[in-house]
């Protein structure tokens, strides 16, 4: 267990990633399903969903799906601010929330760049994508990894040099999320479009 | 390019209305704080009067205060975590200490000046200083380690919240002041000269606040694509009437015209002045936490 984002830079230690192929997307939410239903969450939120994105106007148009996971910083501004310590940065990187710590003060709700967290309706304190880490931890892959249907997501060691998600980021041209924010996130995305991870401006959002 | 969002899920709301009031009320009791110090920690003896309701204010908001963190909290059972799990990277944690020690002072030095032992009450005064900027200022930090959020992740909130708690302050004492030398008093008449000089120094303070907002909107305005986003929404968009209109003319120009110019310097005026005051600080609070989070992150 580790805290305030500073976690060691050596590298002979584990760094899961995912690796999330938008080219392969075709927004089936199988992903959305898959987490639901591993984690029990609770109606009206969301650990994991796709957004929908429509560039263009018909017939030159075409819809873009960006699913959206934690991105389990390297250096997580939810950990640094959260006044309990419930929220904690392991030694491979895999952010979590301690759920017998957190008093659902929502500040790091308030901090997260990615608005990945939510407050559990039933319970009162936060929750987020895991990556799933009592599966990764028992050999297995993220329950949205082996839900979707065209193998659009990878999940592995980034620090493991011949793992697929190593060598996927290492040849193709990968993009994260907000990389101005200096968060170091590690969900990459390949084709990630403009248009896509814009933020509503307020004017369009209003119906 | 046109592009149009089909889906994306709803953000809950991290802060919203019972922090904005917690902070409000905390500025309001820093302010009061501050204010009661003047004759009993500094000897400014002119402010003599304010010392006594000055304290009580003080200790009354910052009792008040945390109560509004509890209805906010998802757990509030589990509130005791706040001062057994520490963090000291999160600005909460400095201000679960702050919650305490502040009201502590308060109370002790409130005593004293009531048993008028002038050099404990002094003593105390001066501790009470630096704990009331900071549990004022932690909330500042609260809002600027939002990093996500273009409104708040600025240097300028912790001092813009200090100046806009001292201006709430002021304006709160004015009316206290006045009622309780009108009504509760001896000679059951309003101490002009008192009035005076509160609003004098509240009127400079505004101008101070003015000079900070438009700091940090002028820097907003041609920062990154977020911050443009925001300074738009609080000029342009949705937080235009609150922000333009309630906090900076209704809240502050027209309570420093009333103040500064001696003909509008009259009891019922300046009662007007610092009303729109208290109210428009109301507001800035309230732009500031849920203007902040207005617009959304992904």
């Amino acid at each position: 267990m580790k805290n305030n984002g500073k976690r060691s830079s050596d590298r002979s230690g584990k760094r899961y990633a995912m690796l999330i192929d938008l080219r392969k997307c075709i927004g089936c939410n199988a992903c959305s399903l898959a987490c639901k239903s591993e984690y029990d969450v609770p109606l009206s939120v969301f650990r994991t969903w796709v957004k929908r994105v429509e560039k263009g106007k018909y017939p030159y148009a075409r819809e873009f799906f960006l699913p959206i996971v934690c991105n389990h910083c390297e250096n997580p501004i939810c950990v640094t601010v959260c006044p309990v310590g419930a929220s904690i940065q392991r030694e491979d990187g895999i952010v979590y929330i301690d759920p017998h710590r957190c008093i659902g003060c929502r500040y790091c709700m308030a901090s997260c760049p990615y608005g990945v967290r939510y407050i559990n309706p039933n319970l009162g304190i936060a929750e987020k994508c895991t990556w799933c880490f009592h599966r990764v931890d028992a050999g297995l892959d993220p329950a949205c990894i082996e839900a979707c249907p065209t193998q659009a997501m990878l999940f592995g060691d980034l620090h493991d040099p011949k793992s697929p998600i190593a060598r996927a980021v290492a040849e193709n041209a990968v993009q994260v999320i907000k990389p101005e924010i200096g968060t170091d996130p590690h969900a990459f995305y390949i084709g990630l479009d403009k248009a896509a991870v814009e933020t509503v401006s307020f004017e369009e959002e209003e119906p | 390019m046109d592009s149009q969002v089909l889906y994306n899920i709803i953000p809950q709301e991290a802060f919203g209305l019972f922090i904005a009031t917690y902070f409000y009320l905390t500025g309001l009791s820093a302010g009061s704080f501050i204010l009661s110090t003047l004759s009993y920690g500094f000897g400014f003896e002119k402010f003599k009067p304010l010392g006594r309701v000055g304290i009580v204010l003080a200790t009354f908001l910052l009792v008040l205060a945390p109560l509004f963190l509890l209805f906010h909290v998802g757990a509030p059972l589990r509130s005791w975590h706040l001062f057994v799990y520490l963090n000291f990277s999160s600005p909460i944690t400095w201000g679960s200490f702050l919650l305490i020690l502040y009201p502590i002072n308060c109370i002790i030095y409130g005593t004293f000046m009531f048993l008028e032992k002038k050099k404990p009450t002094r003593i105390f005064g001066l501790i009470g200083i630096p704990l009331a900027i900071a549990v004022h200022g932690y909330t500042g930090f609260i809002v600027a380690f939002g990093k996500a959020r273009a409104l708040w992740n600025t240097a300028l909130m912790p001092i813009l919240f200090l100046v806009s708690a001292i201006v709430s302050g002021i304006a709160l004492m004015i009316l206290v002041e006045m009622v309780r030398s009108r009504f509760f008093s001896k000679e059951k008449k309003i101490n002009k000269d008192l009035i005076n000089s509160l609003s004098k120094i509240l009127a400079w303070s505004i101008v101070v606040d003015l000079f900070l907002v438009f700091s940090d909107l002028a820097v907003l305005s041609i920062s990154h694509a977020d911050a443009q986003a925001a300074a738009q929404l609080i000029l342009h968009g949705k937080f235009f009437p609150m922000f333009v209109l309630l906090e900076n003319i209704l809240g502050k120009i027209v309570p420093f015209i009333i103040l500064v110019v001696p003909r509008f310097r009259k009891t019922i005026p300046v009662i007007v002045a610092a009303l729109l005051v208290i109210i428009g600080i109301f507001f800035m609070r309230y732009v500031v936490v849920v203007g902040g989070e207005f617009i959304p992150l992904i």
